[in-house]
């Protein structure tokens, strides 16, 4: 993807499969490649690095970034618990460099028109949030770093789930509190359904639901429905609705309904998705005039936060865990 | 390249197989709706008798059932050329996220449960598939194709997500690979699918495969169409791809007739894919196209 913009070249690639880095070589014939992430950020002078590794190696690689004074692009969720990334963010505060997470889904059209409708602020005080993040992929036990705890983190809730907590802070702010149930099914370390009540600083209260283990979700879908003293919000994968009690700060009154094709951005190079051309977009951009991005290490901390929260309240039978602030 | 007898209007796969790229209540509706193949196979008879002479066909897990059930009717089958789009991306993505693709093909490989028929086990088998990445393409393209060994297949697709990191990457040699085994090997027209049709028709100029078959998006709205809906109009106009277009209702966003009024407004336009789901969609479909497109469907049936 980032090869496809014109401001910005692949120039080389780490990894320790020797069969993967062979079949990038034959292709790519230009291409340095290394077995070692440390080899090639001591070899290469490179202006960025894009991490798309097991969420256990994360910040060990960014870390690596980070003392050669190269900004990154990390893959989501930041690490398998919150605790994983202290170092990480404590260097980043101590000597700053331009740094991402890659919850891409705020790149997304309908969700980026959900960010500005509460920006905006036509519904008054929010009141009650429900929302919910199902796909049907997981029906018998799963294989791989995903399903083992100790490299992932975790299951649907950190996995998949994470798009949504990251959209719920960027529309609501921070989470305060969580009380959280999780339950195993097809899977014996992580879990295959999630569940969490939700106390945002801002005093907005609601639940979330999730599972990878719900038939008839060919591609993972988000809802978020929030209500509010004027009216009513709803955010999906396909449209955003709002309903109004009467006409406020430039939304009308009754029902307003915009659909993906009507708020669809067209991108220099779609390869899987606009969102991912503007994500990279975004990040590239940034580098190139030292500037910060709004997705950072620091905001996807805190989404990992939530996440142990909601762990630490389902293994204590669902009482209410407080979020600290010491991000 | 370009196929001088490429049907007008082809028969999408999407809504067989609960894909809807607006509504994915409306993908859920279709999947169940289509359970039964006998209901695929009443609507592609249905579209069949309307003059349709060309099915879409991804590598859907169900697409085997489907291709099956199409050999239990000979004079359909007959009447068919089919056009495989390949490969099923979603399944691949979600498990090269988990062991990585190589690991992904070779299990699909092994789990096709014909391995004797594929000539990779000729060239030394999974040890040398491993280190040659263009034995792993022309390997997944077996695989993926098996469910069409003795269709009429008049071309095959590559998946726009394939042809477009393809084109990120500037991996011409993919692009020749892919080219000449679809031609030689399956005797079909080698073809591709993309989101970024003047990105590909200048790649593909400059690393001369003239006039190919694209598939791409045309709608009113330019939903789908980068980086701009003028500049793939511009591409139509001035380059020699030939176009088979999708998402000509942007998924259902637009009524037939304001979206083939639009289509067909175009300087040129080759080929049509239409999704349809029931039989008064497939009537208003084929009557809207029949209203602007003037080479349809006498040259068709």
């Amino acid at each position: 993807m980032v090869n496809g913009l014109k401001s910005a070249d692949v120039v080389a690639a780490a990894d320790p499969a020797r069969d993967l880095l062979q079949a990038l070589q034959q292709s790519m014939p230009n291409l340095a490649t290394y077995e070692d992430h440390e080899q090639m950020l001591a070899s290469e002078s490179l202006d960025a690095a894009v991490i798309a590794a097991p969420n256990d190696l994360h910040v060990a690689i960014s870390l690596a970034c980070v003392a050669k004074r190269v900004p990154f692009l990390v893959e989501k969720p930041l690490c398998p618990r919150a605790a994983d990334a202290r170092e990480l963010l404590l260097k980043l505060a101590e000597a700053p460099l331009t740094n991402a997470v890659g919850y891409m889904g705020r790149h997304v059209d309908v969700f980026v028109k959900g960010k500005q409708i509460v920006q905006d602020q036509p519904l008054g005080k929010l009141v009650h949030l429900r929302c919910s993040m199902y796909v049907g992929q997981l029906f018998k036990r799963g294989k791989g770093w995903r399903y083992e705890k100790d490299k992932s983190g975790g299951g649907v809730l950190i996995t998949q789930n994470s798009h949504l907590l990251d959209h719920l802070q960027w529309y609501f702010g921070p989470v305060e509190w969580v009380s959280g149930h999780v339950k195993s099914w097809h899977s014996t370390q992580v879990e295959d359904f999630a569940h969490a009540y939700l106390g945002f600083k801002s005093g907005l209260t609601g639940y979330l639901d999730a599972s990878w283990s719900i038939r008839h979700y060919r591609t993972p879908e988000i809802s978020i429905d929030v209500h509010g003293e004027n009216g009513t919000l709803t955010v999906t994968d396909d449209a955003v609705r709002l309903f109004l009690d009467r006409e406020r700060n430039g939304y009308p009154a009754g029902w307003s309904t915009w659909r993906k094709p009507d708020l669809y951005r067209p991108v220099p190079i779609d390869v899987g998705g606009p969102e991912y051309t503007r994500q990279d977009a975004e990040f590239i951009n940034a580098v190139a005039a030292g500037r910060m991005v709004a997705c950072d290490v620091r905001s996807a901390y805190h989404v990992q936060q939530v996440i142990d929260a909601v762990y630490e309240s389902s293994a204590a039978g669902g009482r209410r865990v407080v979020i600290s602030g010491d991000a | 390249m370009a196929l001088s007898d490429l049907d007008r209007v082809v028969l999408g796969h999407n809504p067989f197989f609960g894909v809807d790229h607006l509504s994915q209540a409306k993908a859920a509706e279709r999947d169940a709706k289509f359970q039964a193949v006998d209901g695929i196979l009443e609507m592609v008879r249905f579209a069949r008798d309307n003059g349709v002479r060309g099915m879409m066909m991804s590598t859907h897990p169900r697409a085997s059932l489907v291709a099956d059930a199409l050999r239990s009717d000979p004079p359909l089958l007959d009447s068919l050329n089919i056009y495989p789009l390949l490969p099923y991306i979603a399944k691949y993505v979600r498990q090269s996220n988990e062991k990585g693709l190589v690991n992904v093909v070779l299990d699909q490989v092994k789990g096709a449960g014909v391995g004797q028929t594929l000539s990779m086990f000729t060239r030394g088998g999974l040890a040398v598939l491993r280190k040659d990445v263009q034995e792993i393409l022309r390997t997944l393209i077996q695989v993926e194709l098996l469910p069409f060994r003795d269709l009429r297949v008049k071309a095959v697709f590559l998946h726009d997500a394939l042809t477009d990191l393809g084109l990120a990457l500037e991996m011409r040699g993919i692009f020749e690979l892919y080219l000449e085994e679809i031609a030689r090997r399956y005797e079909a027209e080698p073809a591709f699918a993309t989101k970024n049709l003047p990105l590909l028709a200048e790649k593909f100029r400059a690393w001369g495969f003239e006039k190919p078959l694209v598939l791409t998006h045309f709608n009113k709205v330019g939903f789908n169409m980068n980086p701009s809906r003028q500049a793939c109009e511009r591409c139509l106009a001035e380059s020699d791809v030939q176009i088979m277009t999708m998402g000509s209702l942007a998924s259902g966003y637009l009524k037939p007739d304001e979206a083939y009024r639009y289509l067909f407004g175009l300087p040129r336009m080759d080929s049509v894919v239409v999704g349809v789901s029931t039989r008064a969609h497939a009537e208003e479909t084929f009557a809207a196209i029949g209203r602007y497109w003037s080479a349809w469907p006498a040259s068709a049936a």
